[in-house]
């Protein structure tokens, strides 16, 4: 029975193959775009779920209040919280403690590099709570000690090469010495937390006092809890938020600020956390579901292409079933068959599937920004996955077609009675009108992404972040800096093209990692302060980027009285409390035990991507910053290297021991797109496979619908139609169902456009156009489609048409 | 063999019946070679689908070698015809991705017979016909009375007690058409009950018995 089936199977498909290669190449497509998804949405929902521990271990997300209102949410929270919860709270069996560093300078002997975001300070408890044993040196005593350091393995290689870590003293910043007592595995890739050396917590706490480990005030400590197994997560935040309350309460009750801290469970930090201090940024959980589901409406797309192809060929089949009906067949042999022929065609297109993954893996992993390795193909769950889709998509295309086509009576079909065509005809439509449902869905999706990219790139930032190149400036200082800085900077200004120069605590593109709190005008309720994000600049720094001022003067060396100057955005201004930046001049501020005179305001910048909003701002004169030297140029290009040149011989010449490290400010500003770039190529590629696997379906019902129709084309053009009136005739009904899947899409799209646009705080407007375009493309291609079969009918000879009958 | 009482089909067109057949009263015993006459809508193929199980009376009680065939169920009849009757068509119907030997050998898959025997018989039956040079050409690739002879062979492969043809040689030429009823006649000399649906007066002639049908009823 087998071997009949196979091959009458096998004939069927050779002897129809523009069908088979619609069914195959469809199916495919849908196999190959749902594996790389799903590999793709495996990888990052596999974030650390290897820790053995991982199901008891969360970090500390941390809400700060000012007046009752939320004003800042920290991945990494005040110092010292794990100390108090550890002392106080018995569910918690341990607690991890981490501080990060930015630009370390860390040499040893001759090998010197400029570690940034590597090294963390951590406490003894972190290596054991992430499950991170000794490769080599002790474990037990790893960061216990003052002035010690653990080293990933390919940290240690990098420094050490060949020689034995273990004993061997780091310097930081040329200042402090670290001994190396243990080597440590890499992090997996899978993780959010990634490091390259880590430097034991009580030295932090030995240069930087008590306070590093009790503070309520200080922030930027990222905290892990190891909970005892059984511990109600929602119990234990109460009882930790009593035990703030009742510790921390009275001192925060003076300012009216609040602070209340939340369990992130760690396997949820990779896709759902985006907080101030993540220690790298995460990935997107929205967009990870969202791409699953275009794999299944892809998958879904192919699957219908079969279901429509096979039933509107059932005309072919029919006499062929009633045949075999009268020759002795039962219903569930002939069901068998054709679920047999649907077998046959998903397993040639896992196959073919299976090619085009390994053919488009290096494409996919560059639009993904992924490193996907085809080891994949070594893991179980793949193959998994691929029998799932397999048997899946056997069972949905071939079992409905398979009913349909045994369902016919011998003598009808025999006779030639079956009238056909307006068999199923209705589900056929239907599922076309899914199909362009969802091409439009993704289409206008993939428009509306681009636009908003496109928007977010041309927006006046209110600053200028073109033909700026940004050193990361020195770590390795003395005494002398600031006499060093000023003369650099002299030196800089005298080398050709180059227009001004400015030191800052940080540069656009960055977040602000300075938040101040506390701050209020001189005399106001010294219970009603504000945090804001504080920007140490010098001179320069506002007319080096541009700044517009809307009130009051920059900072100016002719102002003696500026060492106690700040300067103002509109939002900082609006949050003191003043409708007009004209209010807020000349007023004077509370800053940390000290007064300063807003001595201008400028108009709001995007200092991170307008995504997200306008922040308050202080920019606060501090001369002597070391964190980032911004250089502007002249010239036509963003980048020039003979500034780079220059820069570099200037600073081997004042910075020695220093490494020489910069980067281009539009490039580094624009690095905060890629996140949505990717995701807008990735949407773009699949929205096209969509598009194309749903128009090889509607080719193949045309061409089919068309050699059904010969005969009518014949007599109609016989008593006069004309080739355009019969081209009309044809696609009306091909026309109709893309057109109703325009109507029902519109809606969910517009739906999930708005959802996905609330992520933006400076938006596109959703307009019209953004549907209308995106349709009228598919339609175009639609009927470009259907054209390719119906102009042949339609210029036809008929008197050929009807001789055959 | 068989034993039509009262047989009666009908099709609503409207709110009133329109009858096919009406009060067929009809036996057919074990090697008769009948003909069925009449003019076209006379009912003549629809009386042969009755008796070959492939449609339903309205009315009426169906008897096939004693059994109440009106009675069974679909899978029992399926199993019936499957076993005792072989169709012959006028458009021969051959299944076009199949060669001549697997158009043959299809019934006996469906009566799961084993592939050693199967062969044999397809082996013997195609000798007998002289097609055995045939066996591995497509449908297409035969002339109309080839195809209608393998056709007849596809029907008489299972050894059925009674032959159906419905206008067998109505779309061949007439010497074609003679082969074919030489055949016919000589399958009944074996002992093959036959029953044919033609229109040609010449063609009744090779048969034992004729029933003339004239709208829905049988001619007396």
């Amino acid at each position: 029975m087998i071997s009949n089936f196979l091959i009458i199977a096998w004939r069927n498909l050779s002897k129809h193959r523009v069908f088979s290669f619609i069914n195959i190449f469809g199916l495919a497509i849908g196999i190959a775009a749902s594996l790389l998804i799903f590999q793709y949405a495996r990888f990052e929902l596999s974030y650390d779920r290897f820790e053995p521990k991982g199901d008891r271990v969360f970090r500390l997300e941390q809400d700060r209040f000012n007046n009752g209102k939320l004003s800042t949410q920290w991945a990494a929270g005040a110092a010292g919280i794990g100390k108090l919860v550890k002392d106080n709270l018995p569910e918690v069996e341990s607690y991890a403690h981490l501080h990060g560093t930015n630009g370390l300078v860390v040499n040893y002997k001759d090998k010197e590099f400029r570690e940034n975001n590597t090294v963390f300070f951590a406490n003894d408890a972190f290596l054991p709570m992430f499950g991170y044993t000794a490769q080599k040196g002790m474990q037990a005593e790893s960061l216990k000690d003052v002035n010690t350091a653990v080293m990933t393995a390919s940290a240690a290689r990098r420094y050490f090469g060949s020689e034995d870590p273990i004993g061997k003293v780091i310097s930081m910043n040329k200042k402090k010495d670290f001994r190396v007592t243990a080597v440590v595995s890499d992090p997996p890739p899978n993780t959010h937390f990634h490091f390259d050396i880590l430097l034991s917590f009580a030295t932090f706490i030995q240069m930087n006092g008590p306070g590093a480990e009790t503070a309520w005030g200080w922030d930027g400590f990222y905290t892990y809890l190891l909970l005892r197994p059984g511990t109600d997560p929602a119990a234990f935040e109460k009882k930790m938020a009593d035990l703030v309350h009742s510790q921390w309460g009275p001192q925060m009750k003076d300012t009216k600020e609040g602070i209340a801290f939340h369990l992130q469970p760690l396997r949820d930090i990779h896709l759902y956390s985006n907080y101030m201090f993540e220690s790298e940024t995460n990935g997107n959980g929205r967009a990870v579901y969202f791409l699953l589901v275009i794999a299944l409406f892809i998958i879904v797309i192919a699957w219908i292409n079969y279901i429509n192809l096979s039933t509107a060929r059932s005309v072919d089949r029919a006499r062929e079933v009633g045949v075999r009906k009268v020759l002795g067949s039962y219903r569930t042999q002939l069901v068998g068959q054709f679920v047999f022929e649907s077998l046959l065609i998903n397993a040639l297109a896992v196959i073919l599937g299976l090619l085009l993954v390994i053919g488009c893996l290096p494409v996919f992993n560059v639009i993904t920004g992924k490193q996907i390795s085809f080891s994949l193909l070594a893991e179980g769950w793949f193959w998994l996955v691929l029998t799932g889709l397999f048997l899946a998509g056997t069972f949905f295309s071939g079992f409905y077609p398979a009913l349909v086509l045994s369902s016919f009576k011998p003598i009808a079909v025999l006779k030639g009675r079956l009238a056909g065509t307006g068999h199923g005809a209705l589900l056929r439509q239907s599922l076309v009108v899914f199909q362009f449902a969802a091409s439009v869905v993704l289409m206008v999706g993939t428009f509306a992404v681009y636009r908003q990219l496109r928007f977010m790139q041309t927006l006046d930032l209110g600053i200028r972040v073109d033909r700026t190149m940004v050193l990361k400036g020195p770590n390795v200082i003395d005494s002398t800096y600031m006499a060093k800085l000023s003369a650099f900077k002299e030196e800089m200004l005298h080398e050709p093209g180059i227009v001004s120069m400015t030191a800052s605590t940080e540069v656009p593109g960055n977040k602000v990692k300075w938040n101040a709190g506390g701050i209020r005008l001189v005399g106001s309720d010294p219970t009603r302060v504000q945090q804001y994000r504080v920007l140490g600049v010098d001179y320069d720094f506002m007319k080096t980027y541009g700044f517009h001022f809307l009130k009051g003067r920059d900072f100016s060396k002719e102002f003696r009285s500026d060492s106690a100057a700040v300067i103002f955005n509109e939002a900082a201004v609006r949050q003191l409390g003043f409708g007009q930046p004209g209010e807020a001049l000349n007023k004077r501020i509370e800053f940390w035990g000290k007064q300063y005179t807003i001595v201008g305001v400028v108009s709001n910048h995007h200092q991170e991507s307008p995504q997200a909003a306008y922040d308050a701002h202080i920019f606060r004169l501090i001369p002597e910053v070391t964190d980032y030297y911004s250089i502007r140029f002249h010239g036509d290009e963003n980048h020039s290297e003979a500034v780079m040149q220059a820069a570099k011989r200037q600073w081997a010449a004042f910075f020695p021991g220093n490494p020489f490290d910069y980067f281009y400010l539009d490039d580094h500003y624009a690095q905060q797109y890629k996140a949505d770039e990717q995701f807008g190529k990735t949407f773009g590629v699949f929205a096209v496979l969509a598009i194309f696997i749903s128009c090889m379906g509607l080719l193949g019902l045309a061409s089919f619908v068309t050699i059904q129709r010969t005969k009518e084309i014949g007599i109609r053009k016989i008593i006069g139609a004309g080739t355009p009136g019969i081209l009309l005739l044809l696609t009306r009904d091909f026309v109709k169902p893309v057109l109703l899947s325009f109507v029902l899409a519109v809606p969910v799209t517009w739906w999930l456009l708005h959802r996905w646009l609330e992520n933006y705080a400076s938006r596109i407007a959703v307009s019209p156009w953004m549907f209308v375009l995106p349709a009228l493309l598919i339609l175009v291609i639609a009927m470009g489609t259907i054209a390719t079969q119906t102009l042949k009918a339609a210029s036809a000879n008929p008197s050929r048409s009807l001789r055959s009958e | 063999m068989i034993e039509l009482k009262r047989i009666s089909k009908w099709v609503m067109v409207g709110n009133k019946p329109n009858f096919i057949l009406k009060d067929i009263n009809l036996g057919i015993k074990e090697g008769e070679f009948v003909s069925i006459m009449g003019p076209s809508g006379s009912g003549k193929s629809s009386l042969l689908n009755i008796i070959g199980m492939l449609d339903d009376a309205s009315e009426g009680e169906y008897f096939f070698l004693n059994q109440a065939v009106h009675g069974l169920k679909e899978k029992h009849r399926s199993q019936l015809y499957k076993q005792y009757i072989g169709f012959v068509f006028q458009a021969y119907h051959l299944i076009d991705e199949l060669t001549v030997y697997e158009n043959i050998e299809t019934p006996l898959i469906y009566q799961n017979i084993k592939s050693s025997e199967r062969q044999a018989m397809v082996a013997d039956i195609l000798d007998r016909f002289q097609i055995v040079g045939k066996k591995d050409l497509f449908p297409t690739q035969l002339s109309g009375g080839q195809q209608q002879l393998v056709g007849i062979a596809r029907a008489l492969i299972a050894k059925p007690k009674l032959l159906l043809a419905d206008e067998p040689t109505g779309n061949l030429n007439s010497r074609q058409g003679e082969e074919i009823m030489d055949l016919f006649k000589e399958l009944n000399k074996e002992g093959v009950t036959i029953i044919q649906v033609t229109h040609s007066e010449k063609n009744a002639g090779y048969g034992t018995r004729i029933i003339n049908l004239l709208d829905g009823r049988v001619e007396l």
